[in-house]
């Protein structure tokens, strides 16, 4: 199956874009989605980020869908 | 009952609109206390370089949301009579206004506290991402202590 994946802040530097789809096996958790974006973009290993799913917090046994929209957030800086 | 506002404003925020939009509370004489939080662009020395400006991107959906939600919580916190917040996204200079939090209440006490809870809240919880920008245009992350 194929997630759609949005990127922001530092993190759009390292994939170099804001977003995009990728194909991951069918039955994929947060957790393997995590080592699977580490191994594609070796920079994002040592920093602190968080996988939001659907615009909420995600935990690591999260099973993922293609109708998820999933994001990678950089620590905040507002204000 | 609180219907959803907009946040986000394209550059910096004047002094201009904080003033009129002070002066529009003179109405709403139930209120005896403003309390406002005014979070200005630090020209931060980094490395030998000075901070020239900071770009302000944002997932803007989630972040919508996270000040929607972070609204809701306060006025269940506090006796507000109002809240209005305000946030730049894209280029604010180093001096120029990038966040207007505005608290009103009956009373002095409650607005203190309301206002201190919510800029913390709006630190740690919402999506926005400030890219600090040198003179040279490199430029780094931000990240919130």
């Amino acid at each position: 199956m194929k997630l759609k994946i949005l990127y922001f802040g530092m993190i759009s530097e390292i994939t170099d874009c804001n977003e995009e789809l990728i194909a991951v096996p069918d039955q994929c958790k947060v957790a393997q989605l995590e080592i699977f974006l580490k191994d594609t973009y070796i920079n994002l290993q040592g920093l602190s980020f968080n996988i939001v799913v659907d615009k909420q917090i995600s935990t690591s046994d999260m099973l993922l869908t293609s109708a998820n929209e999933i994001a990678l957030l950089p620590p905040f800086s507002g204000g | 009952m609180n219907k959803r506002k907009t946040v986000f404003v394209e550059g910096s925020i004047s002094p201009a609109f904080i003033a009129n939009s002070i002066e529009k509370h003179q109405t709403k004489t139930s209120i005896g206390a403003h309390d406002i939080f005014l979070g200005q662009v630090r020209a931060d020395q980094i490395h030998g370089k000075i901070v020239q400006a900071i770009e302000y991107s944002a997932y803007t959906e989630m972040a919508e949301n996270k000040f929607h939600e972070i609204r809701e919580t306060t006025f269940q916190k506090f006796d507000l009579t109002c809240m209005h917040i305000y946030h730049s996204m894209g280029i604010v200079k180093a001096g120029e206004i990038c966040l207007f939090v505005f608290v009103s209440s009956p009373h002095r006490k409650e607005a203190f506290k309301a206002l201190e809870f919510l800029v913390e809240e709006i630190k740690k919880e919402v999506p926005i991402f400030g890219k600090e920008i040198f003179e040279d245009e490199t430029h780094v992350w931000k990240v919130n202590s």
